[in-house]
């Protein structure tokens, strides 16, 4: 159990600065996911938090106890990193009990835990095995048993399942936020991938550039973006962003939009537009639409709701809670208004 | 599949004349590496073993048939076999252990490591007599030996280097491991660096003293190359010849007579026992694939492949 602030942090490499002045609570017992794009500094935050790439300013607390210069050893965290970082010259046993042989924990009491997390992660067949003979998942495996044995306050994964295949990532996935349930600890997940970290986040936090852009429940971010990066960052295809006037934007969500050869009442977007391509996705549809003034729009509609053929003209049109507006710096200035916004929208009055 | 099967003669003909031009090409890609081991290793191994069987010199090797006698070994042979083992001894675990430390305190790299890795190479692009003169130069009890000077003005008493039985051999060793232990420092080197960081990381965060992370995890993961090194410094020392030759020329006494030297001795040096020169060299080549087959039997199932 443990809570990490890091109050005015920042890091430098030489004389690029990657992190400046950075405040961020991880709240304890929660399952907080770092995403970004590569480079955006979210795998700096974590080593920080780990011991191995120490801050260059300002402090990192872990409950309450300033641990900014602590050696990894001394703290209570334990790591999964993205190639696992398996010792292969180790057996799967070996592995597992390396770090308690060095924390000097008896032998009858290491033999129990390693039992206990071998049974939970489905490798105890594996056990003296070496992990050149094992698959990724399993190896993935080993890399979770090593960091649950511990039993650390606090759980690192750096983008741990970026390695495995489609699959085999989504059932970990589901493992994974079943063990944090389970163990109930603090889990400091690092990713690039923006569903990943909507489906395991208690807490997101979104970053680039060195900076949080938000931090929030997946919810939040989904609903009330803090800026048109966080409003395109998430969402696939991202939202879509178009220009009003005096520098402020609009964006609507490709799965907002609705689409007909008819115009129907109660929406406050109204465009015309021509369908360029169609792409069937299975259960949604995805199209790409370019309106009258040349831009183009993503769409997204579950195949039973707006089928519409390519090359067709159509309506687009979007109903006013699923309008956000940003201003001129980006920043959301709400949705589904300002009044007097929301009528600029409104295109085409027939 | 139908068409594998139902294949015409003339294009059965024509899959025949590919393969055995592909076949033709292959051997004819191999023969100069062929001919060379005919002509350089195996010849050579041949008629040795034969000239061992004969009573002769260098002139007239097949003087007399004599089968095994050469074979029965002199005293002198188990002195030079001693000698020999005592060198191989010293050089492998002095490389070796060098090589280990040298590497684990230049693989990161630092400026000064870049100078350091070619002081430390330069040696073994030095011609082995020359570097043999050098050092009996440097090693030497007359006044202008450099080894004794610093010592002397350091207030250290003088060594006898290469002129005392008793500190010849490891003179020796020495200067070979001066010239060597660049070389063999980069293959162990280039090891080190390709271990992820993560895997440092990872036993850092395990609470890894950096000992034990130096015996469990480096060591085991250069194994390979420990084991490269193994065989390439017991059967390189076991053939020691040039430096001795220049250093001391097997002396004092038989202090550093080695096998090669042995065989040399007897081959060039003195008259008629030719034939026991090459029962050394066969006797010698047994020992060093016994030692090799020993090496690969036992000890490679300690080295962990990737």
């Amino acid at each position: 159990m443990a809570e990490i602030v890091f109050e005015k942090v920042g890091k430098s490499f030489g004389s690029t600065k990657v992190i400046e002045n950075l405040d961020l609570t991880i709240e304890d017992g929660k399952f907080t996911v770092l995403v970004g794009s590569s480079g955006c500094g979210k795998t700096t935050l974590l080593r920080m938090i780990a011991g191995i790439g120490p801050a260059t300013s300002g402090r990192i607390l872990m409950d309450g106890k300033d641990i900014t210069h602590q050696p990894p050893e001394k703290r209570d965290i334990a790591m999964v990193f993205q190639n696992y970082a398996i010792y292969p010259t180790m057996s799967v046993r070996e592995n597992i009990e390396f770090g308690l042989k060095n924390k000097k924990v008896p032998k009858e009491e290491r033999d129990r835990r390693i039992a206990e997390y071998a049974e939970i992660v489905g490798m105890t067949p594996y056990l003296d095995r070496k992990p050149s003979d094992l698959s990724g998942g399993q190896r993935q495996r080993i890399a979770l048993a090593r960091a649950m044995v511990k039993k650390p306050s606090v759980f690192l994964m750096d983008e741990p399942l970026s390695n495995l295949d489609a699959k085999l990532r989504a059932a970990m996935r589901v493992e994974l936020i079943e063990l944090q349930r389970r163990l109930g600890t603090t889990f400091v997940y690092v990713t690039h991938d923006q569903i990943e970290a909507m489906s395991m986040a208690d807490t997101i936090v979104l970053m680039e550039k060195g900076q949080i852009q938000q931090i929030g429940s997946p919810e939040e971010i989904y609903h009330e973006p803090a800026n048109i990066f966080s409003a395109q960052f998430i969402g696939t295809p991202p939202m879509n962003v178009l220009d009003l006037d005096g520098g402020v934007r609009f964006g609507v969500r490709p799965e907002s939009i609705r689409m007909s050869a008819e115009r129907m009442d109660g929406m406050a977007l109204y465009r015309r537009g021509h369908v360029i391509t169609r792409e069937m996705l299975g259960a949604e549809l995805q199209y790409k639409v370019r309106l009258s003034d040349g831009k183009t729009l993503m769409v997204r509609s579950e195949n039973d709701r707006d089928d519409v053929e390519e090359s067709a003209d159509v309506w687009v049109m979007a109903p006013a809670r699923h309008l956000h507006f940003f201003d001129a710096d980006g920043r959301h200035i709400g949705h589904g208004g300002p009044e007097d916004l929301l009528k600029k929208v409104g295109g085409i009055n027939e | 599949m139908t068409a594998v099967t139902s294949m015409t003669r003339e294009q059965k003909k024509e899959l025949g004349r590919i393969k055995r031009r592909s076949w033709l090409i292959s051997y004819a890609m191999i023969l100069p590496a062929i001919v060379f081991l005919i002509a350089f290793v195996i010849y050579p191994t041949i008629s040795m073993f034969i000239m061992s069987l004969y009573f002769g010199n260098a002139m007239n090797p097949y003087k007399r048939f004599q089968w095994f006698k050469n074979y029965s070994v002199r005293p002198d042979f188990w002195v030079a076999l001693r000698n020999t083992a005592e060198y191989t001894g010293m050089a492998l675990v002095l490389v070796m252990v060098l090589s280990i430390l040298f590497a684990q305190w230049m693989y990161k790299s630092r400026k000064l490591n870049n100078v350091a890795q070619t002081v430390f190479f330069t040696p073994h692009l030095v011609a082995g007599v020359s570097a043999g003169f050098i050092w009996s130069w440097l090693m030497s009890s007359q006044p202008y030996g450099l080894f004794n000077t610093v010592f002397n003005a350091l207030g250290l008493s003088s060594v006898r280097w290469l002129d005392d039985s008793s500190t010849a051999m490891f003179s020796i060793v020495l200067m070979n491991t001066w010239k060597s232990v660049g070389y063999y420092c980069l293959i162990i080197m280039s090891a080190m660096k390709s271990i992820p960081t993560e895997i440092y990381e990872s036993a850092r965060l395990d609470g890894s003293s950096s000992i034990k992370t130096f015996f469990k995890i480096t060591i085991p993961m250069i194994s390979p190359q420990l084991f490269f090194l193994l065989i390439t410094i017991t059967t390189g020392s076991f053939k020691v010849f040039d430096s001795v030759r220049i250093m001391t020329g097997g002396g004092p006494g038989d202090a550093t007579r080695v096998l090669s030297m042995y065989i040399y001795d007897y081959a060039f040096e003195r008259n008629n026992t030719l034939g026991y020169a090459c029962a050394a060299g066969i006797l010698m080549m047994l020992m060093m694939v016994a030692v090799t087959v020993f090496d690969f039997g036992f000890v490679e199932k300690k080295v962990h492949y990737q």
